[in-house]
Protein backbone atom coordinates (compact mmCIF):
# COMPACT_ATOMS: atom_id res chain seq x y z
CA UNK A 1 0.00 0.00 0.00
CA UNK A 2 2.70 2.42 1.02
CA UNK A 3 4.90 1.72 -2.02
CA UNK A 4 1.89 2.25 -4.27
CA UNK A 5 1.34 5.63 -2.70
CA UNK A 6 4.97 6.45 -3.18
CA UNK A 7 4.96 5.62 -6.87
CA UNK A 8 1.79 7.69 -7.27
CA UNK A 9 3.57 10.61 -5.69
CA UNK A 10 6.53 10.24 -8.05
CA UNK A 11 4.19 10.26 -11.05
CA UNK A 12 2.45 13.32 -9.69
CA UNK A 13 5.72 15.24 -9.35
CA UNK A 14 6.86 14.07 -12.78
CA UNK A 15 3.64 15.46 -14.27
CA UNK A 16 4.00 18.73 -12.34
CA UNK A 17 7.57 19.10 -13.59
CA UNK A 18 6.57 18.32 -17.19
CA UNK A 19 3.97 21.12 -17.09
CA UNK A 20 6.60 23.43 -15.59
CA UNK A 21 8.80 22.74 -18.62
CA UNK A 22 5.94 23.92 -20.85
CA UNK A 23 5.05 27.05 -18.87
CA UNK A 24 8.56 28.17 -17.86
CA UNK A 25 10.64 26.52 -20.61
CA UNK A 26 10.20 29.37 -23.14
CA UNK A 27 11.56 31.89 -20.60
CA UNK A 28 14.49 29.64 -19.81
CA UNK A 29 15.42 29.13 -23.47
CA UNK A 30 15.04 32.86 -24.18
CA UNK A 31 17.29 33.65 -21.21
CA UNK A 32 19.92 31.20 -22.49
CA UNK A 33 19.83 32.74 -25.99
CA UNK A 34 20.17 36.22 -24.50
CA UNK A 35 23.38 35.15 -22.72
CA UNK A 36 25.09 33.77 -25.83
CA UNK A 37 28.12 35.55 -27.20
CA UNK A 38 28.39 37.01 -30.68
CA UNK A 39 29.87 34.06 -32.56
CA UNK A 40 27.80 31.37 -30.94
CA UNK A 41 24.99 29.61 -32.85
CA UNK A 42 21.50 30.28 -31.55
CA UNK A 43 20.05 26.81 -31.83
CA UNK A 44 23.16 24.63 -32.15
CA UNK A 45 23.67 24.16 -28.41
CA UNK A 46 21.22 24.87 -25.62
CA UNK A 47 23.62 26.32 -23.05
CA UNK A 48 25.90 29.25 -23.85
CA UNK A 49 29.53 28.10 -23.74
CA UNK A 50 30.78 31.61 -23.09
CA UNK A 51 27.96 33.45 -21.25
CA UNK A 52 27.97 37.23 -21.66
CA UNK A 53 25.81 40.24 -20.82
CA UNK A 54 26.81 41.94 -24.07
CA UNK A 55 23.31 41.58 -25.55
CA UNK A 56 21.75 43.36 -22.59
CA UNK A 57 24.28 46.17 -22.87
CA UNK A 58 23.65 46.34 -26.63
CA UNK A 59 19.91 46.62 -26.12
CA UNK A 60 20.56 49.84 -24.19
CA UNK A 61 23.47 51.11 -26.25
CA UNK A 62 22.36 50.23 -29.77
CA UNK A 63 18.63 49.69 -29.58
CA UNK A 64 17.55 52.56 -27.29
CA UNK A 65 15.86 50.29 -24.79
CA UNK A 66 16.77 52.65 -21.96
CA UNK A 67 14.48 55.27 -23.51
CA UNK A 68 11.69 52.76 -24.17
CA UNK A 69 11.99 51.54 -20.60
CA UNK A 70 11.70 55.11 -19.31
CA UNK A 71 8.66 55.79 -21.54
CA UNK A 72 6.95 52.65 -20.27
CA UNK A 73 7.67 53.57 -16.65
CA UNK A 74 6.29 57.11 -17.19
CA UNK A 75 3.16 55.85 -18.91
CA UNK A 76 2.50 53.25 -16.22
CA UNK A 77 3.27 55.81 -13.53
CA UNK A 78 0.61 58.16 -14.93
CA UNK A 79 -2.00 55.48 -15.54
CA UNK A 80 -2.05 53.70 -12.18
CA UNK A 81 -2.73 56.62 -9.78
CA UNK A 82 -5.19 58.33 -12.14
CA UNK A 83 -7.14 55.15 -12.79
CA UNK A 84 -7.34 54.36 -9.08
CA UNK A 85 -8.56 57.87 -8.18
CA UNK A 86 -11.04 58.36 -11.03
CA UNK A 87 -12.50 54.85 -10.84
CA UNK A 88 -12.97 54.86 -7.08
CA UNK A 89 -14.49 58.36 -7.29
CA UNK A 90 -16.95 57.35 -10.00
CA UNK A 91 -17.78 54.03 -8.39
CA UNK A 92 -18.73 55.52 -5.04
CA UNK A 93 -22.00 57.28 -5.96
CA UNK A 94 -22.88 54.34 -8.20
CA UNK A 95 -22.66 52.10 -5.16
CA UNK A 96 -23.84 54.33 -2.35
CA UNK A 97 -25.87 57.36 -3.46
CA UNK A 98 -29.42 57.45 -4.67
CA UNK A 99 -29.78 59.83 -7.58
CA UNK A 100 -31.72 60.16 -10.77
CA UNK A 101 -29.90 58.60 -13.73
CA UNK A 102 -27.78 56.24 -11.66
CA UNK A 103 -28.94 53.06 -13.33
CA UNK A 104 -28.55 54.62 -16.79
CA UNK A 105 -24.97 55.72 -16.09
CA UNK A 106 -24.13 52.32 -14.64
CA UNK A 107 -25.65 50.44 -17.58
CA UNK A 108 -23.81 52.65 -20.09
CA UNK A 109 -20.46 52.15 -18.36
CA UNK A 110 -20.86 48.40 -18.04
CA UNK A 111 -22.04 47.97 -21.63
CA UNK A 112 -18.88 49.65 -22.97
CA UNK A 113 -16.87 46.79 -21.50
CA UNK A 114 -17.93 44.47 -24.29
CA UNK A 115 -17.07 46.86 -27.14
CA UNK A 116 -13.90 45.61 -28.85
CA UNK A 117 -11.11 48.18 -29.06
CA UNK A 118 -10.63 47.37 -32.75
CA UNK A 119 -14.05 48.89 -33.49
CA UNK A 120 -13.13 52.40 -32.40
CA UNK A 121 -9.35 52.49 -32.72
CA UNK A 122 -9.46 54.42 -36.01
CA UNK A 123 -11.70 57.26 -34.71
CA UNK A 124 -9.66 57.33 -31.51
CA UNK A 125 -6.47 57.57 -33.56
CA UNK A 126 -7.85 60.55 -35.41
CA UNK A 127 -9.16 62.19 -32.24
CA UNK A 128 -5.76 61.82 -30.55
CA UNK A 129 -4.21 63.57 -33.55
CA UNK A 130 -6.70 66.44 -33.41
CA UNK A 131 -6.19 66.91 -29.68
CA UNK A 132 -2.39 66.97 -30.11
CA UNK A 133 -1.95 63.73 -28.19
CA UNK A 134 -0.04 61.90 -30.91
CA UNK A 135 3.46 60.92 -29.74
CA UNK A 136 2.87 62.01 -26.15
CA UNK A 137 2.84 60.14 -22.89
CA UNK A 138 -0.67 61.36 -22.09
CA UNK A 139 -1.81 60.16 -25.51
CA UNK A 140 -0.57 56.67 -24.70
CA UNK A 141 -2.64 56.36 -21.53
CA UNK A 142 -6.00 57.84 -22.59
CA UNK A 143 -7.48 54.33 -22.53
CA UNK A 144 -6.12 53.55 -19.06
CA UNK A 145 -6.75 56.66 -16.92
CA UNK A 146 -10.37 55.77 -16.25
CA UNK A 147 -11.72 52.39 -17.22
CA UNK A 148 -15.20 50.93 -17.23
CA UNK A 149 -13.78 47.74 -15.76
CA UNK A 150 -12.13 49.68 -12.94
CA UNK A 151 -15.38 51.47 -12.09
CA UNK A 152 -17.20 48.14 -12.07
CA UNK A 153 -14.55 46.53 -9.87
CA UNK A 154 -14.53 49.40 -7.35
CA UNK A 155 -18.31 49.53 -7.23
CA UNK A 156 -18.42 45.84 -6.31
CA UNK A 157 -15.88 46.54 -3.56
CA UNK A 158 -17.91 49.46 -2.13
CA UNK A 159 -21.06 47.34 -2.18
CA UNK A 160 -19.33 44.67 -0.09
CA UNK A 161 -18.36 46.95 2.82
CA UNK A 162 -20.91 47.52 5.61
CA UNK A 163 -22.83 50.80 5.44
CA UNK A 164 -22.84 51.46 9.19
CA UNK A 165 -19.35 52.98 9.34
CA UNK A 166 -20.15 55.55 6.67
CA UNK A 167 -23.50 56.36 8.25
CA UNK A 168 -21.98 57.06 11.63
CA UNK A 169 -19.45 59.35 9.93
CA UNK A 170 -22.34 61.30 8.37
CA UNK A 171 -23.92 61.64 11.78
CA UNK A 172 -20.66 63.11 13.00
CA UNK A 173 -21.09 65.76 10.32
CA UNK A 174 -18.58 64.65 7.67
CA UNK A 175 -19.18 65.53 4.00
CA UNK A 176 -19.67 62.89 1.30
CA UNK A 177 -16.19 63.50 -0.02
CA UNK A 178 -14.67 63.15 3.43
CA UNK A 179 -16.57 59.93 4.07
CA UNK A 180 -15.37 58.57 0.73
CA UNK A 181 -11.80 59.50 1.43
CA UNK A 182 -11.53 58.77 5.15
CA UNK A 183 -13.94 55.88 5.65
CA UNK A 184 -14.72 54.07 2.40
CA UNK A 185 -11.34 54.15 0.63
CA UNK A 186 -9.37 52.54 3.48
CA UNK A 187 -11.90 49.70 3.53
CA UNK A 188 -11.42 48.85 -0.16
CA UNK A 189 -7.61 48.90 -0.17
CA UNK A 190 -7.24 45.27 -1.32
CA UNK A 191 -9.39 45.99 -4.38
CA UNK A 192 -7.34 49.11 -5.08
CA UNK A 193 -4.24 46.91 -5.17
CA UNK A 194 -6.04 44.53 -7.54
CA UNK A 195 -7.01 47.43 -9.80
CA UNK A 196 -3.46 48.78 -9.67
CA UNK A 197 -2.24 45.38 -10.86
CA UNK A 198 -4.79 45.26 -13.69
CA UNK A 199 -3.80 48.77 -14.74
CA UNK A 200 -0.12 47.92 -14.58
CA UNK A 201 -0.58 44.79 -16.69
CA UNK A 202 -2.79 46.62 -19.16
CA UNK A 203 -0.37 49.52 -19.59
CA UNK A 204 3.02 47.86 -19.34
CA UNK A 205 2.34 45.30 -22.03
CA UNK A 206 -0.12 47.30 -24.12
CA UNK A 207 0.68 46.89 -27.80
CA UNK A 208 -1.98 47.91 -30.28
CA UNK A 209 -2.72 51.46 -29.11
CA UNK A 210 0.95 52.49 -28.60
CA UNK A 211 1.67 50.95 -32.01
CA UNK A 212 -0.84 53.35 -33.58
CA UNK A 213 -0.23 56.44 -31.47
CA UNK A 214 3.58 56.37 -31.21
CA UNK A 215 4.76 57.07 -34.73
CA UNK A 216 8.12 58.45 -33.60
CA UNK A 217 10.65 56.11 -32.07
CA UNK A 218 11.30 58.57 -29.24
CA UNK A 219 7.81 57.71 -27.92
CA UNK A 220 8.08 53.92 -28.21
CA UNK A 221 7.24 51.80 -25.21
CA UNK A 222 9.02 48.50 -24.53
CA UNK A 223 6.39 46.50 -26.42
CA UNK A 224 6.72 48.65 -29.52
CA UNK A 225 10.51 48.76 -29.33
CA UNK A 226 10.54 44.98 -29.08
CA UNK A 227 8.13 44.58 -31.97
CA UNK A 228 10.18 46.92 -34.15
CA UNK A 229 13.35 45.04 -33.22
CA UNK A 230 11.71 41.77 -34.23
CA UNK A 231 11.10 43.04 -37.77
CA UNK A 232 14.56 41.63 -38.42
CA UNK A 233 14.06 38.15 -37.00
CA UNK A 234 17.30 36.34 -37.67
CA UNK A 235 20.94 35.84 -36.85
CA UNK A 236 22.55 38.00 -34.23
CA UNK A 237 19.37 40.04 -33.80
CA UNK A 238 17.66 37.13 -32.05
CA UNK A 239 20.08 37.45 -29.14
CA UNK A 240 19.22 41.13 -28.87
CA UNK A 241 15.48 40.35 -29.07
CA UNK A 242 15.91 37.76 -26.32
CA UNK A 243 17.75 40.19 -24.08
CA UNK A 244 15.11 42.88 -24.66
CA UNK A 245 12.32 40.35 -23.99
CA UNK A 246 13.88 39.43 -20.66
CA UNK A 247 14.27 43.13 -19.77
CA UNK A 248 10.61 43.79 -20.61
CA UNK A 249 9.44 40.88 -18.50
CA UNK A 250 11.60 41.39 -15.37
CA UNK A 251 9.51 44.26 -13.87
CA UNK A 252 6.26 42.34 -14.31
CA UNK A 253 7.84 39.26 -12.71
CA UNK A 254 9.13 41.27 -9.75
CA UNK A 255 5.71 42.83 -9.17
CA UNK A 256 4.08 39.43 -9.52
CA UNK A 257 6.40 37.91 -6.92
CA UNK A 258 5.84 40.89 -4.61
CA UNK A 259 2.01 40.98 -4.86
CA UNK A 260 1.30 37.32 -5.62
CA UNK A 261 -1.79 36.88 -3.49
CA UNK A 262 -3.44 39.94 -5.03
CA UNK A 263 -2.79 38.56 -8.51
CA UNK A 264 -4.51 35.33 -7.55
CA UNK A 265 -7.51 36.93 -5.84
CA UNK A 266 -7.69 39.51 -8.65
CA UNK A 267 -7.94 36.75 -11.25
CA UNK A 268 -11.22 35.56 -9.77
CA UNK A 269 -12.48 39.13 -9.17
CA UNK A 270 -11.88 39.98 -12.80
CA UNK A 271 -13.51 36.77 -13.96
CA UNK A 272 -16.98 37.62 -12.76
CA UNK A 273 -17.07 40.68 -14.99
CA UNK A 274 -17.12 38.90 -18.36
CA UNK B 1 -12.18 69.69 -4.29
CA UNK B 2 -13.57 72.58 -2.31
CA UNK B 3 -14.56 72.10 1.28
CA UNK B 4 -18.29 71.63 1.44
CA UNK B 5 -20.54 73.21 4.05
CA UNK B 6 -21.39 70.48 6.47
CA UNK B 7 -25.05 71.37 6.88
CA UNK B 8 -25.92 70.59 3.26
CA UNK B 9 -25.25 66.89 3.75
CA UNK B 10 -28.09 64.46 4.31
CA UNK B 11 -27.45 64.01 7.94
CA UNK B 12 -30.99 65.36 7.89
CA UNK B 13 -32.14 62.24 9.65
CA UNK B 14 -30.96 63.76 12.90
CA UNK B 15 -31.12 67.50 12.18
CA UNK B 16 -33.76 69.09 9.97
CA UNK B 17 -32.12 70.99 7.09
CA UNK B 18 -33.84 73.49 4.77
CA UNK B 19 -35.33 71.42 1.96
CA UNK B 20 -34.02 73.41 -1.01
CA UNK B 21 -30.43 73.36 0.14
CA UNK B 22 -30.50 69.66 0.80
CA UNK B 23 -31.90 68.95 -2.66
CA UNK B 24 -29.17 70.93 -4.38
CA UNK B 25 -26.37 69.25 -2.49
CA UNK B 26 -27.65 65.76 -3.10
CA UNK B 27 -28.25 66.60 -6.75
CA UNK B 28 -24.72 67.74 -7.50
CA UNK B 29 -22.60 65.55 -5.25
CA UNK B 30 -22.87 62.26 -7.19
CA UNK B 31 -22.16 64.03 -10.48
CA UNK B 32 -19.07 65.68 -9.02
CA UNK B 33 -17.75 62.23 -8.11
CA UNK B 34 -18.57 60.99 -11.60
CA UNK B 35 -17.29 64.02 -13.49
CA UNK B 36 -13.66 63.02 -14.25
CA UNK B 37 -14.63 59.56 -15.46
CA UNK B 38 -17.55 60.84 -17.51
CA UNK B 39 -15.30 63.39 -19.24
CA UNK B 40 -12.56 60.83 -19.95
CA UNK B 41 -14.81 57.94 -20.97
CA UNK B 42 -17.05 60.28 -22.93
CA UNK B 43 -14.14 61.71 -24.92
CA UNK B 44 -11.95 58.67 -25.48
CA UNK B 45 -14.50 55.87 -25.45
CA UNK B 46 -18.07 56.99 -26.19
CA UNK B 47 -17.19 59.54 -28.88
CA UNK B 48 -14.91 57.19 -30.88
CA UNK B 49 -17.52 54.41 -30.65
CA UNK B 50 -20.22 56.73 -32.03
CA UNK B 51 -17.79 57.88 -34.74
CA UNK B 52 -17.13 54.25 -35.70
CA UNK B 53 -20.88 53.71 -36.24
CA UNK B 54 -20.94 56.90 -38.29
CA UNK B 55 -17.90 56.02 -40.39
CA UNK B 56 -19.35 52.63 -41.25
CA UNK B 57 -22.01 54.32 -43.43
CA UNK B 58 -19.58 56.84 -44.95
CA UNK B 59 -16.85 56.59 -47.50
CA UNK B 60 -14.54 58.15 -44.99
CA UNK B 61 -11.10 59.50 -45.88
CA UNK B 62 -9.12 59.79 -42.71
CA UNK B 63 -6.46 62.17 -44.06
CA UNK B 64 -8.91 64.56 -45.74
CA UNK B 65 -11.21 64.17 -42.71
CA UNK B 66 -14.32 63.98 -44.89
CA UNK B 67 -16.60 61.30 -46.22
CA UNK B 68 -19.72 60.95 -48.31
CA UNK B 69 -22.75 59.03 -47.14
CA UNK B 70 -22.79 55.68 -48.90
CA UNK B 71 -25.47 53.81 -46.99
CA UNK B 72 -24.73 50.15 -46.50
CA UNK B 73 -22.11 49.98 -49.25
CA UNK B 74 -19.31 49.16 -46.80
CA UNK B 75 -21.25 46.24 -45.44
CA UNK B 76 -22.02 45.06 -48.97
CA UNK B 77 -18.31 45.33 -49.68
CA UNK B 78 -17.17 43.21 -46.75
CA UNK B 79 -19.92 40.63 -47.20
CA UNK B 80 -18.83 40.06 -50.80
CA UNK B 81 -15.13 40.08 -49.88
CA UNK B 82 -13.71 36.56 -49.73
CA UNK B 83 -10.91 37.82 -47.41
CA UNK B 84 -13.56 38.90 -44.90
CA UNK B 85 -15.23 35.50 -44.95
CA UNK B 86 -11.89 33.76 -44.65
CA UNK B 87 -11.16 35.95 -41.61
CA UNK B 88 -14.60 35.15 -40.19
CA UNK B 89 -14.05 31.40 -40.62
CA UNK B 90 -10.51 31.67 -39.21
CA UNK B 91 -11.88 33.40 -36.11
CA UNK B 92 -14.37 30.57 -35.59
CA UNK B 93 -11.68 27.93 -36.24
CA UNK B 94 -9.38 29.64 -33.78
CA UNK B 95 -12.12 29.51 -31.12
CA UNK B 96 -12.81 25.88 -32.00
CA UNK B 97 -9.16 24.96 -31.39
CA UNK B 98 -8.68 27.04 -28.24
CA UNK B 99 -12.01 26.35 -26.50
CA UNK B 100 -11.64 22.63 -25.68
CA UNK B 101 -7.99 23.07 -24.69
CA UNK B 102 -8.80 26.04 -22.44
CA UNK B 103 -11.60 24.09 -20.78
CA UNK B 104 -9.64 20.88 -20.23
CA UNK B 105 -5.96 21.63 -19.66
CA UNK B 106 -6.35 24.26 -16.91
CA UNK B 107 -8.83 21.93 -15.19
CA UNK B 108 -6.18 19.21 -15.05
CA UNK B 109 -3.65 21.75 -13.78
CA UNK B 110 -6.06 22.92 -11.08
CA UNK B 111 -6.68 19.37 -9.86
CA UNK B 112 -2.92 18.77 -9.75
CA UNK B 113 -2.04 21.93 -7.82
CA UNK B 114 -4.97 21.35 -5.45
CA UNK B 115 -3.19 18.25 -4.05
CA UNK B 116 -1.91 18.57 -0.53
CA UNK B 117 1.73 17.81 -1.29
CA UNK B 118 4.98 19.59 -0.61
CA UNK B 119 6.00 22.39 -2.98
CA UNK B 120 2.66 22.62 -4.70
CA UNK B 121 2.33 26.38 -4.17
CA UNK B 122 5.62 26.86 -6.06
CA UNK B 123 4.12 25.02 -9.03
CA UNK B 124 1.07 27.28 -8.88
CA UNK B 125 3.34 30.31 -9.21
CA UNK B 126 5.34 28.72 -12.04
CA UNK B 127 2.14 27.94 -13.95
CA UNK B 128 0.98 31.53 -13.56
CA UNK B 129 4.14 33.08 -15.05
CA UNK B 130 2.89 33.14 -18.67
CA UNK B 131 -0.18 35.09 -17.54
CA UNK B 132 1.91 37.99 -16.24
CA UNK B 133 4.22 38.00 -19.26
CA UNK B 134 3.56 40.83 -21.73
CA UNK B 135 1.90 39.27 -24.78
CA UNK B 136 4.50 40.75 -27.14
CA UNK B 137 7.21 38.88 -25.25
CA UNK B 138 5.19 35.66 -25.22
CA UNK B 139 4.58 35.87 -28.96
CA UNK B 140 8.25 36.51 -29.78
CA UNK B 141 9.49 33.72 -27.49
CA UNK B 142 7.20 31.25 -29.22
CA UNK B 143 8.19 32.55 -32.64
CA UNK B 144 11.77 31.63 -31.75
CA UNK B 145 10.71 28.21 -30.47
CA UNK B 146 8.80 27.51 -33.67
CA UNK B 147 11.68 28.42 -35.95
CA UNK B 148 12.91 25.65 -38.18
CA UNK B 149 16.12 24.91 -36.29
CA UNK B 150 14.61 25.23 -32.84
CA UNK B 151 13.05 22.89 -30.29
CA UNK B 152 9.55 22.36 -31.53
CA UNK B 153 10.43 21.33 -35.06
CA UNK B 154 13.11 18.98 -33.72
CA UNK B 155 10.65 17.38 -31.30
CA UNK B 156 8.14 16.93 -34.13
CA UNK B 157 10.78 15.20 -36.29
CA UNK B 158 11.81 13.04 -33.32
CA UNK B 159 8.17 12.05 -32.77
CA UNK B 160 7.94 11.14 -36.46
CA UNK B 161 5.22 13.69 -37.23
CA UNK B 162 7.39 15.47 -39.82
CA UNK B 163 10.17 14.01 -41.98
CA UNK B 164 12.27 17.15 -42.01
CA UNK B 165 12.47 20.19 -39.69
CA UNK B 166 9.42 22.38 -40.30
CA UNK B 167 8.38 25.78 -39.00
CA UNK B 168 4.72 25.35 -38.11
CA UNK B 169 4.11 29.09 -38.43
CA UNK B 170 4.98 29.24 -42.13
CA UNK B 171 2.87 26.24 -43.24
CA UNK B 172 -0.63 27.36 -44.10
CA UNK B 173 -2.05 24.04 -42.86
CA UNK B 174 -0.53 24.36 -39.37
CA UNK B 175 -0.12 28.13 -38.79
CA UNK B 176 -3.50 28.66 -37.13
CA UNK B 177 -2.96 25.74 -34.75
CA UNK B 178 0.53 27.04 -34.00
CA UNK B 179 -0.65 30.54 -33.03
CA UNK B 180 -3.55 29.19 -30.98
CA UNK B 181 -1.04 27.20 -28.90
CA UNK B 182 0.49 30.53 -27.85
CA UNK B 183 -2.93 31.73 -26.67
CA UNK B 184 -3.53 28.48 -24.77
CA UNK B 185 -0.08 28.67 -23.16
CA UNK B 186 -0.70 32.26 -22.03
CA UNK B 187 -4.09 31.44 -20.49
CA UNK B 188 -3.28 28.14 -18.72
CA UNK B 189 -2.47 29.68 -15.35
CA UNK B 190 -5.33 32.15 -15.42
CA UNK B 191 -8.04 29.59 -16.05
CA UNK B 192 -6.32 27.26 -13.58
CA UNK B 193 -7.00 29.83 -10.85
CA UNK B 194 -10.67 30.06 -11.89
CA UNK B 195 -10.96 26.27 -11.63
CA UNK B 196 -9.05 26.25 -8.35
CA UNK B 197 -11.66 28.59 -6.85
CA UNK B 198 -14.34 26.20 -8.11
CA UNK B 199 -12.51 23.16 -6.69
CA UNK B 200 -12.10 24.74 -3.29
CA UNK B 201 -15.83 25.38 -3.05
CA UNK B 202 -16.56 21.63 -3.29
CA UNK B 203 -17.23 20.35 0.25
CA UNK B 204 -14.58 17.90 1.50
CA UNK B 205 -17.00 15.44 3.08
CA UNK B 206 -18.36 14.51 -0.36
CA UNK B 207 -14.97 12.98 -1.19
CA UNK B 208 -14.68 11.39 2.24
CA UNK B 209 -17.96 9.54 1.97
CA UNK B 210 -17.13 8.55 -1.61
CA UNK B 211 -13.81 7.05 -0.55
CA UNK B 212 -15.51 5.18 2.29
CA UNK B 213 -17.84 3.72 -0.32
CA UNK B 214 -14.73 2.56 -2.19
CA UNK B 215 -14.71 4.98 -5.14
CA UNK B 216 -11.45 5.19 -7.11
CA UNK B 217 -9.63 8.45 -7.79
CA UNK B 218 -10.82 8.37 -11.38
CA UNK B 219 -14.42 7.76 -10.34
CA UNK B 220 -14.24 10.62 -7.88
CA UNK B 221 -13.08 12.91 -10.66
CA UNK B 222 -15.77 11.92 -13.18
CA UNK B 223 -18.63 11.60 -10.68
CA UNK B 224 -17.90 14.42 -8.24
CA UNK B 225 -15.23 16.87 -9.36
CA UNK B 226 -16.26 17.31 -12.97
CA UNK B 227 -20.02 17.82 -12.38
CA UNK B 228 -19.35 20.16 -9.47
CA UNK B 229 -17.02 22.21 -11.68
CA UNK B 230 -19.65 22.88 -14.33
CA UNK B 231 -20.17 26.55 -13.30
CA UNK B 232 -16.41 27.12 -13.74
CA UNK B 233 -16.53 25.35 -17.11
CA UNK B 234 -19.23 27.79 -18.24
CA UNK B 235 -17.23 30.75 -17.01
CA UNK B 236 -13.99 29.60 -18.67
CA UNK B 237 -15.80 28.88 -21.95
CA UNK B 238 -17.44 32.28 -22.19
CA UNK B 239 -14.26 34.10 -21.17
CA UNK B 240 -12.34 32.14 -23.81
CA UNK B 241 -14.85 33.08 -26.49
CA UNK B 242 -14.85 36.77 -25.55
CA UNK B 243 -11.04 36.97 -25.33
CA UNK B 244 -10.48 34.72 -28.35
CA UNK B 245 -12.46 36.96 -30.69
CA UNK B 246 -10.07 39.81 -29.91
CA UNK B 247 -6.81 37.88 -30.27
CA UNK B 248 -4.21 40.10 -31.91
CA UNK B 249 -0.58 40.13 -30.69
CA UNK B 250 -0.06 36.37 -31.02
CA UNK B 251 -0.91 36.68 -34.70
CA UNK B 252 0.37 40.14 -35.60
CA UNK B 253 3.85 39.41 -34.23
CA UNK B 254 4.28 35.84 -35.44
CA UNK B 255 2.61 35.38 -38.81
CA UNK B 256 1.11 38.83 -39.46
CA UNK B 257 -1.98 37.02 -40.75
CA UNK B 258 -0.12 34.83 -43.22
CA UNK B 259 0.85 32.58 -44.83
CA UNK B 260 -1.66 33.41 -47.55
CA UNK B 261 -4.26 34.62 -45.05
CA UNK B 262 -4.22 31.35 -43.09
CA UNK B 263 -4.13 33.21 -39.77
CA UNK B 264 -6.05 36.34 -40.76
CA UNK B 265 -8.76 36.67 -38.12
CA UNK B 266 -11.45 39.36 -38.00
CA UNK B 267 -9.25 41.56 -35.84
CA UNK B 268 -6.36 41.18 -38.29
CA UNK B 269 -8.76 42.02 -41.13
CA UNK B 270 -9.83 45.20 -39.33
CA UNK B 271 -6.21 46.06 -38.58
CA UNK B 272 -5.10 45.52 -42.19
CA UNK B 273 -7.92 47.72 -43.49
CA UNK B 274 -7.03 50.43 -41.01
CA UNK B 275 -3.37 50.26 -42.02
CA UNK B 276 -4.34 50.74 -45.67
CA UNK B 277 -6.47 53.72 -44.46
CA UNK B 278 -9.70 52.01 -45.46
CA UNK B 279 -11.27 53.06 -42.17
CA UNK B 280 -14.89 52.81 -43.28
CA UNK B 281 -14.42 49.14 -44.21
CA UNK B 282 -12.60 48.65 -40.92
CA UNK B 283 -15.54 50.24 -39.04
CA UNK B 284 -18.07 48.02 -40.81
CA UNK B 285 -16.04 44.90 -39.97
CA UNK B 286 -15.65 46.26 -36.43
CA UNK B 287 -19.43 46.36 -36.09
CA UNK B 288 -19.61 42.69 -37.10
CA UNK B 289 -17.10 41.97 -34.35
CA UNK B 290 -19.20 44.03 -31.91
CA UNK B 291 -22.31 42.01 -32.75
CA UNK B 292 -20.37 38.81 -32.07
CA UNK B 293 -19.12 40.23 -28.76
CA UNK B 294 -22.66 41.21 -27.74
CA UNK B 295 -23.83 37.71 -28.65
CA UNK B 296 -21.15 36.18 -26.43
CA UNK B 297 -22.03 38.52 -23.56
CA UNK B 298 -25.74 37.69 -23.84
CA UNK B 299 -24.81 34.01 -23.80
CA UNK B 300 -22.82 34.61 -20.65
CA UNK B 301 -25.67 36.48 -18.95
CA UNK B 302 -28.06 33.68 -19.83
CA UNK B 303 -25.71 30.97 -18.59
CA UNK B 304 -24.73 32.73 -15.38
CA UNK B 305 -28.33 33.61 -14.45
CA UNK B 306 -29.24 29.99 -15.11
CA UNK B 307 -26.41 29.01 -12.82
CA UNK B 308 -27.73 31.26 -10.08
CA UNK B 309 -31.18 29.76 -10.47
CA UNK B 310 -29.66 26.28 -10.23
CA UNK B 311 -27.91 27.25 -7.05
CA UNK B 312 -31.10 28.64 -5.57
CA UNK B 313 -33.12 25.57 -6.48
Amino acid sequence: MKSKKRSQLIWLYALLLFITVITVGPFFITLLISLKSANEGIYTVLFPTDPTLANFIDSFAKADFGLYFLNTVIVTGIAIPLNLIFCSLAAYPLARMDFRGRSVVLALIISTMMVPFQLYMAPLFQLAGELGLRNSHIGLVVMQVSTAFGIYLMRQAFLRIPKELEESAYLDGASKFKVWYLVAIPLVKPTLVTLAIFTFMGTWGDYLWPLLNSTESSMYTLSIGLAQLSQNFDGANLKLISAASILTTIPTLLIFIWLQKYFISGATDGAVKG
Amino acid sequence: MARQPIVTEPIARSKPVPKRKKWRASFFTPWLFLLPSIVILGTFLAYPIIEAFHWSVLDYKIIADTGEYVGLANFREIFTDSTFWKAFVNTLLFLLIVLPLNVLLPMILAVLVNQKIRGVSTFRVLYYLPVVTPMVVGALMWKMLYSQNSMISQVLVWLGIFDSPTNLLVQSSTALVAVSMITVWKGLGYYMIIYLAGLQSIPKDVYESASIDGASVFQMFTRITFPMLMPSVTLVSVMTIIAGMKVFEEIALTTGGGPAGATTTLVMYIFDNFMSLDVSTASAAGLVLLIMAIGASLLQMKLTSKRENDLRA
